[in-house]
């Protein structure tokens, strides 16, 4: 840092160490097994208007300057750019350790085979099941992170979680099911008792029954209708067409290469109606166990609860440094992320929340729906690169009619469009069944990215929605 | 030290089980990423992978670090032999075949060494190139520009000891006009010296402002089922869904693939020839897969039949006869199965788009896709969107630019019902460079053929 102050720019280092370890059992047998581990110093600069990053293995003080020297002359090749603001933030300094529990990297291995093993056989030995999967992952980050402004600190989380699933196959008919979720089951930050406490042998049965049973169930009738989400599917829901469209990097254009840009305009704060007046939207960097809790973000910024939608109208954007400033934000929103030392950090979500309401539970929500269909476990989606036509799939749904839910039906979708699908939003359970849900793999940025990220949700319902489009 | 003699080193680290393999992969890469025609994030990587898969009574386990120093490779193979012993000790004899048997691989035109240069100065030059073109037309500029060396290197304990340096550079320009519409055109190619970033940004500022319309009004489509013309970018993007639902060899042993039971049956039209082709001309080429096999052609879909799926060692051993093809993910098998990454489809007879469209009275023309996904893969049944550049086609011109479609359709039928395809065909990669980097793509032609768009974008 005192050579880069030297030479004028700002600049800052991030040395980051990650071990993961990952296990899969599939039909019985052992599929996966590894651990992972890599450490190395990220280097960012600003030289006038153009930043350079330059990411080495070698975290020598030799290496350390290399990788400076890369990153200024990368930076100054680059066409000439008139320099922005950085948000001012407090100095960063101290320390934080997050996933309280006991070190996953420490169970024995066995443990936790014979764990998913056991989930595993208690999926049962239907002929018709073809594929059986239990896994486990666990993610250790550790960074210290410093700058020419003076921040210093040294940050650990640790994040573990799992799953199963089945598979059913009849001729040319392809049935799954998952539990907690499909996106590698449900990870938390947390230490191994989130895997342990799982009841995987306990859903065992139904997952499997479910699945068979899908392979005979009606299709989705293709309507318009009442629909009613689960937490999971609703947390996808939110990531898709609340969490990304809302990254100011992409509301300004930077993302445009890629990711795409944004339906929400950089003035759209107090003015866009988003949903309806049950909308109410947080990204939260303090939620307890979400994998995108932390005390300071990847630019050195502390995290907090940022309002993003209250009442159904914007209220916050995602940001960094930059961003902010850009449109005159008085402080970075601490939502700048980095997938290991050799990416620079982006702006990413923490844990994006749609807060919960007062329908009670899914029971009660289900029982004051008249008529629509209820969609659990996400399983497929897609959304344009503005994040407003969007089109999701479930694993599984169940009619509902007169408050009670019937036949089950197979490969329900819908579609939509975000402000119109989130005005339809007229009830949002309590409570007592809101959750974090783990999505293992935002993916982001060039060279890509992919970032551990929670959303918060209960079920709700959502009035006039397009159903059974494929 | 080399990345083999670093191989070899951490294979000799292990000091356990019946069999081992060590790969090295070295990175080396620049992206300089570009916004509204000004630089924005420019990254530079150098890093490597070390990676040890043991083999233990028929289960593997493997561990990686980026450290090549004893302490760490030694640890790496500790870690890894524990795993392996850990699933033996626990499930009893499993159902790896072993590692394959050291064979030769083939040279090839992959590495070019001023791409390995890396040099900023190259990519600031092509950067200025896009934001004066840009300029020129009145558009803001967004892409990127990237080039990347990556040297891997691997040894086993039945044999082999193999290095593979490959180069690869991209370029990517999407151009926004004022009124909010968008173009985007990418190149890749082995060597540096192959990307012209002044025809990229022309051709995505084109499609921007739509010269090349008849008018400039935006057309909105209803659903439904439309004649199309689909640019190279859009059918590889299809194809690799294919890569992963049908031509997948462990997804196909487990009886869920696209083509299980259609084997030597047509699958496609007549004019369909796709194949993995690793060392074709005009492709990324590789020389060996995850598991140090040889790449070889596969043909997987000749005169529309299907005819192979892709297989590593854990995949071809669920089938009776089946062998490694060469499409390892990961030593081991990766949980994903195996598939082609250098996939090729041969051209047809059409000189060009503007012939594609001529027979065409009322179609789309689609010049790239965007957020595909799988909604039913053992179906080939994809969802997906539109995206910088879309036309209407009319009495067999491009008449208009078209508000963006989510298309909701099956690829096999997509290729069931092609009509007639480009002669030429070129290199298509998204570029993603997520993780350790792995430049693929697909070589693909235009193709004319019907699709179903369920909705607007």
């Amino acid at each position: 840092m005192e050579s880069a102050a030297a030479g004028g720019a700002y600049a800052d280092v991030r040395f980051m160490r990650q071990r993961s370890e990952f296990i899969g059992t599939r039909n019985g047998e052992v599929d996966e097994l590894h651990r992972d581990e890599d450490e190395g110093i990220g280097v960012r600069v600003r030289v006038g208007g153009a930043w350079g990053f330059a990411a080495t293995r070698d975290t020598s003080k030799r290496g350390a300057e290399a990788a400076l020297a890369r990153a200024l002359a990368i930076a100054r090749a680059q066409p000439r750019a008139q320099a922005t603001e950085l948000a001012p933030e407090p100095v960063a300094r101290g320390e934080h350790r997050a996933g309280e529990g006991t070190d996953p990297f420490e169970v024995p291995l066995e443990r936790k085979l014979e764990r998913l093993l056991a989930a595993d056989a208690a999926l049962g030995n239907d002929r018709r099941l073809n594929l059986r999967q239990a896994h486990y992952g666990a993610y250790a980050r550790d960074t210290i992170f410093a700058s020419t402004e003076g921040a210093l600190y040294d940050q650990r989380v640790v994040d573990t979680g799992g799953g199963l699933a089945a598979t059913a196959v009849d001729g040319d008919k392809v049935q799954a099911r998952s539990f907690p979720g499909s996106h590698r089951g449900d990870t938390m930050q947390a230490g191994y008792e989130h895997f342990d406490a799982m009841p995987l042998v306990g859903q065992a049965p139904r997952l499997a029954e479910e699945a068979i049973a899908l392979l005979s169930a009606a299709a989705c009738p293709s309507t318009t209708t009442t629909l009613v989400l689960d937490g999971e599917q609703l947390a996808l829901q939110v990531h898709e067409s609340v969490g990304h469209a809302v990254e100011l990097d992409r509301v300004l254009g930077s993302e445009a290469s890629y990711a795409g840009i944004s339906w929400v305009p950089p003035d759209a704060i107090g003015k866009l109606r988003y949903g309806s007046e049950l909308m109410n939207v947080t990204a939260d960097a303090t939620s307890p166990g979400g994998l995108g809790s932390y005390r300071w973000d990847d630019e050195g910024v502390e995290g907090r609860a940022v309002p993003i939608v209250r009442e159904g109208v914007l209220r916050g954007f995602l940001a960094g440094r930059e961003s902010a400033a850009l449109i005159g934000l008085e402080r970075s929103t601490g939502c700048m992320r980095a997938d290991g030392f050799a990416r620079q950090p982006i702006v990413r979500m923490t844990n994006v929340n749609l807060e919960p309401g007062d329908a009670g539970s899914v029971e009660d929500l289900i029982a004051a729906t008249d008529h629509g269909i209820y969609m659990e476990t996400n399983k497929s989606w897609s959304i344009d690169q503005r994040r407003l036509h969007f089109q999701f799939g479930t694993e599984i749904a169940w009619q509902i009619e007169g408050g009670r839910r019937t036949r089950m039906l197979r490969n329900p979708t819908y579609a939509g469009v975000t402000p119109q699908f989130w005005a339809g939003l007229d009830a949002v359970c309590s409570r007592p069944a809101w959750k974090l849900w783990g999505i293992l793999n935002c993916g982001k940025g060039e060279p890509g990215q992919s970032m551990r990220v929670s959303h918060g949700a209960a079920p709700a319902r959502f009035r006039n929605v397009q159903v059974g489009i494929a | 030290m080399s990345a083999l003699a670093l191989a070899e080193r951490a294979l000799s680290c292990v000091r356990a089980g019946d069999g081992a393999l060590a790969t090295v992969a070295a990175e080396r890469s620049l992206l300089l990423r570009f916004a509204r025609s000004r630089p924005t994030q420019a990254t530079a990587v150098d890093d490597a992978t070390m990676s040890i898969t043991v083999l233990w009574d028929g289960h593997v386990g493997s561990a990686a670090t980026n450290r090549e120093d004893e302490e760490s490779l030694t640890a790496c193979a500790r870690a890894a032999e524990a795993a392996a012993e850990s699933a033996a000790r626990t499930r009893g004899s499993g159902p790896y075949p072993g590692f394959p048997s050291a064979a030769p691989v083939k040279p090839h035109d992959g590495f070019d060494a001023a791409t390995a240069e890396l040099d900023p100065a190259v990519g600031g030059r092509a950067l200025a190139s896009a934001f004066d073109v840009g300029a020129a037309h009145g558009v803001e500029a967004h892409g990127v520009w990237s080039v990347g060396d990556v040297e891997t290197a691997l040894a086993t304990t039945t044999g082999t000891a193999v290095v593979d340096r490959v180069s690869d550079a991209f370029m990517k320009t999407t151009c926004i006009a004022s009124d909010g519409r968008s173009g985007w055109a990418n190149r890749t190619s082995v060597r540096v010296g192959d990307l012209d970033p002044t025809a990229v940004a022309e051709a995505a500022a084109t499609r921007a402002t739509g010269a090349f319309a008849k008018r400039r009004d935006l057309v909105k489509l209803e659903p439904g089922d439309y004649r199309v013309v689909l640019a190279p970018a859009a059918i590889a993007e299809m194809l690799d869904w294919l890569a992963l639902g049908a031509f997948n060899g462990l997804a196909h042993a487990e009886g869920r693939g696209a083509l299980v039971g259609r084997i030597g049956t047509r699958v496609a039209a007549a004019s369909i020839n796709l194949s993995d082709s690793p060392r074709y001309p005009r492709t990324l080429p590789r020389a060996f897969d995850a598991e140090g096999v040889a790449k070889a052609p596969l043909p997987l879909i000749q005169d529309g039949v299907a005819i192979n799926v892709a297989h590593d060692t854990r995949s071809a051993a669920l089938i009776d006869g089946a062998t490694s093809t060469g499409h390892a993910l990961s030593a081991g098998g990766s949980s994903w199965g195996a598939m082609p990454t250098n996939m090729v489809v041969v051209g047809g007879g059409a000189s060009d788009e503007t012939e594609l469209c001529a027979p065409i009275e009322r179609g789309v023309y689609v010049t790239r896709l965007w957020y595909t996904n799988a909604i039913r893969p053992n179906e080939t049944l994809i969802t997906g969107v539109t995206r910088d550049g879309t036309f209407l086609i009319e009495d067999g011109e491009i008449a208009a630019p078209l508000e963006d479609l989510r298309l909701t359709d099956s690829v096999l039928r997509v290729l069931e019902r092609t009509e007639a395809l480009t002669g030429d065909h070129v290199l298509w990669s998204e570029g993603e460079f997520y993780g350790r980097r792995f430049a693929r793509g697909t070589v693909a032609p235009a193709v004319r053929s019907t699709l179903r768009f369920s909705g607007g974008a």
